[in-house]
């Protein structure tokens, strides 16, 4: 089956910030500096080729912008300046936009418009559902109980993250349909799909394959950034699991000392996404390392939530302790409002889907694998029987 | 002949060490002793470096001494000292053509090392042999010739309206014949030229002007060469002009710059022949129109394919195939690519090229092509793309190397197939020329570093793409070149010539026609001596190819400083050698 060529491909990845592709020469000298390049792959000079011969149904395909961490060598290398690191970037956004069955990942990514509005337009409804269906304001004493009812914050979450996992989830159901549905894709076995499990779990938790990234540049940088972002998805993944599952223990008007793990766990996860979204902010204003080279407003907006809802945590925390009702609750409010527009905007349809993504990529690439040795294993036993 | 010289002749040998290069495998002085024996042989010696000052002030003395009537150096290879000796004998006050080189260096030590007495041998026997052609020498001259300080140059386009203007601007009077109806030729053609966006056609405009101001330039267009007779330096040409007549010019010399043709497909080739299908220069008079691109049936091009090395770099698949690169096309086609970004805005380009030889400065605008949007693709000679047609417009198919040779399919609204150049079609010139070609159909330089626009015919020039595919800057500079060595020939007065030339006895010649057909220079004419007739050389148009005397049976021909004597006596001598 032939290629056809689709040139709006290269104004499309433009457009999501693979500004400088077109000078491409393939060359290869990305491949060759690549440390996950693995012998005889041409990765990540395969994608960049594929953009430029405008292969949309084969990029729609591929799962190496997932394996990329985006260390920058390349870019740094790269004869052209064509800066494949970026352009690898670029394909995630787009990838993420067309997995993305409602449209609206395509929207935001291409709109800084479109993606403030959206901000706004959560944040002013979280607000204005406050506004009229708020508890009795207590003023004595700070009682944020009685003014948000935890059992009725604890539902909207529920809600909330029932309706984002059905979208997001709906994602990657198509993100794997086309990822194990690329040419030369062997039969695969049930089992693969239990036996690759593993490797989601590792990857998710650790994102040990970001480790081997970058060796032109010293390791221990990218050790750095490797565990920034660890410390980052581990305030992250804590916070989450307080929240979704044990919110009643942590919202609550209940003062506890502070030795006591609702205190101190919290504290812990507030402090490392603090730590993780400022440092990472730092990296993008500074621009020196390649990573950090090009925000598009969506890397901005990622961070700048993510940490105001942190911040707002954590100053709602303070202003009960110190007794201020009135500050507590507007400020309740307020984060919630961030932090519903952060979730709504990002997960399903925005960066944060990365999250899941990456060792989604990675599951699927050992489903693959497995998938292959069943398949060579039967070939072996297929001539016997012949 | 050498019938009225006195003899015994009185010859000098000098053998020459080399500083060892000679001595270290060639017994020398054992050379000096064979040939010191010889009958004719006054004085030999052996010396370190013959061509040193002191060995040359010595030679020189030895010819006054001595009172030699001819010396032998055996030394190196004539191509390193012939001039140097031959000079040396002149200061001497002996003829420098009765001075012969013999090369035992070369063509003996160097070629046999560690082998001292066949080396030894062997040398004693070239040396002989030069011996015995210096005694077979006879005193020549060269031969000056008056040249006229008139230039015609061939084709009216860039090279030669450049070149025409250079040679009357130093005070030559020049004739351009231009064979088509307008002046201008290829450049004159073109809308924005690389590398500078100049316009080929007002450039022309401009050169044009000029000529048309001069008053040493006279431009005749529909005009071409007929004939060409004359040497170096006073050529009879005749031209055919625009209404049939003809014009006979006197020129010292002839600058060719009669350009090239492009390469036009044949059916089928790439598509060719289909809508839709267009060459680079017919694509680029559609962006100098500047209204638009669009296809034959009238709807706007969005995809434009650049389809490269058509007609060029061709391989066993045709018949006669175009081996050579074009070198231009690669440069204009990126350049076009960057007109069309700008004229169209959006407009998606595919580049298909081979091998991108945008060279020098040229790369540049590759790059600035690529950040114009352009996609550059490269496709293997062994699987080249595939154009088909249907009611949607064009495909092209090409088998892509860096997807493991999985088939691209194009849609494509236009495809511009980039043709290279190729020789122009010129039957008349080539007759009245008699130039030689290169492998390729162009016109050849005798030497492609060194003697870059001259060309086996004394007196003419090659100038521009006539002599092969070039950028109009390249042309430009060659045609300078080729004035500048016109200008070195006219502008000194004279022309001295090598004295080798045929030389015919009257007495025994009983002219059969022989020597005129075989003669590639015209350089034989009939003449009637004493009631009878002969053949005659022309000197200043022979070449001393020796061609006449083959076929002569009265044996009547001689070519001077290669007489039958001279080389009978050389092998007589070689011979001799071998005897012993």
């Amino acid at each position: 089956m032939a290629t056809r060529v689709n040139l709006d491909l290269h104004d499309e990845l433009k457009a999501f910030g693979g500004k400088d592709l077109d000078l491409c020469y393939n060359c290869g000298t990305c491949t060759a500096v690549c440390s996950l390049a693995d012998e005889g792959s041409a990765f990540p000079r395969r994608i960049m080729h594929l953009i430029q011969v405008g292969a949309t149904e084969r990029l729609k395909h591929s799962v190496e912008p997932w394996l990329c961490y985006y260390c920058g060598d390349c870019s740094a290398q790269c004869p052209r300046g064509a800066n494949p690191g970026e352009a690898m970037m670029a394909t995630r956004r787009h990838l993420i936009s067309r997995y993305d069955w409602t449209g609206l990942s395509r929207r935001l990514y291409l709109s800084n418009a479109w993606n403030i509005t959206a901000v706004l337009l959560v944040m002013l409804s979280v607000v204005g559902l406050f506004a009229f269906l708020h508890g009795p304001v207590v003023l004595d004493h700070v009682a944020l109980n009685t003014f948000a009812p935890v059992h009725w914050i604890e539902l909207g979450d529920l809600v909330m993250g029932g309706v984002l996992s059905f979208f997001l989830l709906t994602n990657a159901a198509r993100m794997a349909t086309w990822i194990l549905g690329d040419v030369g894709m062997p039969a695969i076995p049930i089992s693969a799909f239990v036996r690759a499990i593993p490797e989601f779990v590792v990857n998710f938790a650790t994102q040990k394959r970001w480790r081997r990234c970058g060796t032109a540049q010293g390791e221990a940088k990218q050790n750095r950034r490797w565990l920034t972002h660890l410390i980052l998805v581990s305030g992250y993944l804590t916070m989450f699991v307080l929240i979704v599952f044990f919110l009643k223990w942590f919202q609550t008007d209940a003062v506890y000392p502070i030795y006591n793990p609702q205190r101190w766990i919290g504290y812990y996860a507030a402090a490392a996404l603090l730590y993780g979204t400022v440092v990472f902010a730092i990296g993008r204003w500074r621009k020196r390392d390649e990573i950090d080279k090009f925000s598009a407003g969506t890397d901005w907006m990622f961070l700048i939530l993510l940490f105001l809802t942190t911040l707002t945590g954590l100053l709602v925390n303070f202003f009960r302790l110190a007794g201020w009702p009135l500050a507590t609750y507007s400020v309740y409010v307020l984060h919630l409002a961030i932090d519903a527009a952060w979730l709504i905007v990002q997960v399903p349809f925005g960066k944060w889907s990365h999250f899941l993504y990456r060792p989604f990529a990675l599951y699927l690439v050992k489903v693959r694998e497995l998938a292959e040795k069943a398949a060579a294993a039967d070939a072996e036993e297929a001539p016997a029987a012949a | 002949m050498s019938d009225d010289t006195p003899t015994p002749r009185r010859i000098g040998v000098f053998i020459c060490h080399c500083g060892g290069n000679i001595s270290d495998y060639v017994d020398v002085e054992q050379v000096r002793q064979a040939v010191a024996g010889e009958a004719e042989v006054v004085t030999a010696k052996t010396t370190m470096f013959a061509c040193s000052d002191a060995a040359q002030q010595e030679m020189t003395e030895a010819i006054t001494q001595d009172n030699l009537d001819g010396i032998v150096v055996a030394s190196c290879s004539p191509k390193l000292h012939l001039f140097t000796f031959r000079a040396m004998a002149d200061r001497a006050g002996l003829n420098p053509y009765r001075y012969v080189q013999a090369n035992i260096r070369e063509q003996c030590s160097w070629a046999h090392r560690g082998e001292m007495p066949a080396a030894t041998a062997k040398a004693t026997a070239i040396v002989r042999a030069a011996v015995a052609r210096a005694e077979a020498s006879e005193p020549l001259a060269t031969m000056r010739i008056e040249t006229q300080p008139r230039a015609l140059v061939l084709g009216a386009g860039v090279a030669g309206l450049r070149a025409a203007l250079a040679l009357a601007d130093m005070g030559l009077t020049v004739t351009i014949a231009e064979r088509a109806q307008r002046p201008g030729g290829w450049a004159a053609t073109f809308g924005r030229t690389f590398a500078r966006d100049r316009s080929g056609a007002e450039m022309v405009e401009e050169l044009l002007r000029r000529v048309h101001e001069h008053e040493h330039i006279t431009l005749f267009t529909g005009a071409e060469l007929i004939e060409k007779s004359g040497s170096v330096g006073d050529f009879t040409a005749v031209l055919r002009v625009a209404n049939g007549d003809t014009v006979t010019l006197n020129v010292g010399a002839i600058v060719v710059a009669t350009g090239f043709q492009d390469y036009q497909p044949t059916v089928g080739e790439f598509g060719w022949g289909l809508p839709d299908v267009v060459t680079l220069p017919q694509y680029k008079r559609m962006l100098d129109a500047g209204q638009g691109l669009h296809r034959a049936d009238g709807r706007p091009v969005k995809t434009v394919t650049f389809l490269y090395c058509v007609g060029s770099r061709q391989g066993e698949e045709v018949e006669r195939p175009n081996r050579y690169c074009s070198r231009y096309c690669c440069t204009a086609a990126c350049h076009a690519g960057i007109v069309s970004a700008e004229q169209a805005p959006g407009l998606h380009q595919v580049h298909l090229f081979r091998d991108m030889r945008t060279y020098g400065k040229y790369e540049l605008l590759y790059e600035e092509a690529q950040r114009a949007g352009a996609v550059f693709l490269r496709w293997d000679p062994e699987e080249p793309p595939v154009v088909a047609s249907d009611a949607g417009g064009l495909t092209v198919r090409v088998k892509d190397r860096l997807l493991g040779g999985e088939e691209l399919e194009i849609p494509t609204d236009l495809l511009v197939l980039v043709t290279g150049m190729v020789p122009r079609e010129n039957a008349t010139l080539l007759n009245a020329l008699k130039l030689p070609l290169g492998g390729d159909g162009f016109f050849n330089e005798i030497h492609p570093k060194l003697r870059p626009v001259e060309t086996v015919a004394n007196g003419v020039f090659i100038a521009g793409t006539a002599q092969g595919p070039k950028t109009i800057a390249e042309s430009v500079a060659s045609s300078l070149a080729a004035v500048s060595k016109t200008a070195a020939l006219l502008l000194k007065g004279y022309v001295d010539l090598e004295p080798f030339v045929a030389e015919v006895d009257e007495e025994r010649c009983t002219w059969c026609g022989k020597c005129l057909d075989a003669c590639p220079y015209k350089a034989i004419e009939k003449v009637a001596v004493a009631g009878k007739e002969v053949a005659r050389i022309i000197p200043a148009l022979c070449k001393g190819c020796g061609g006449c005397a083959l076929p002569c049976a009265e044996n009547a021909i001689d070519v001077k400083g290669y007489t039958d004597e001279q080389v009978l006596g050389m092998i007589d001598a070689l011979l001799e050698e071998a005897a012993e």
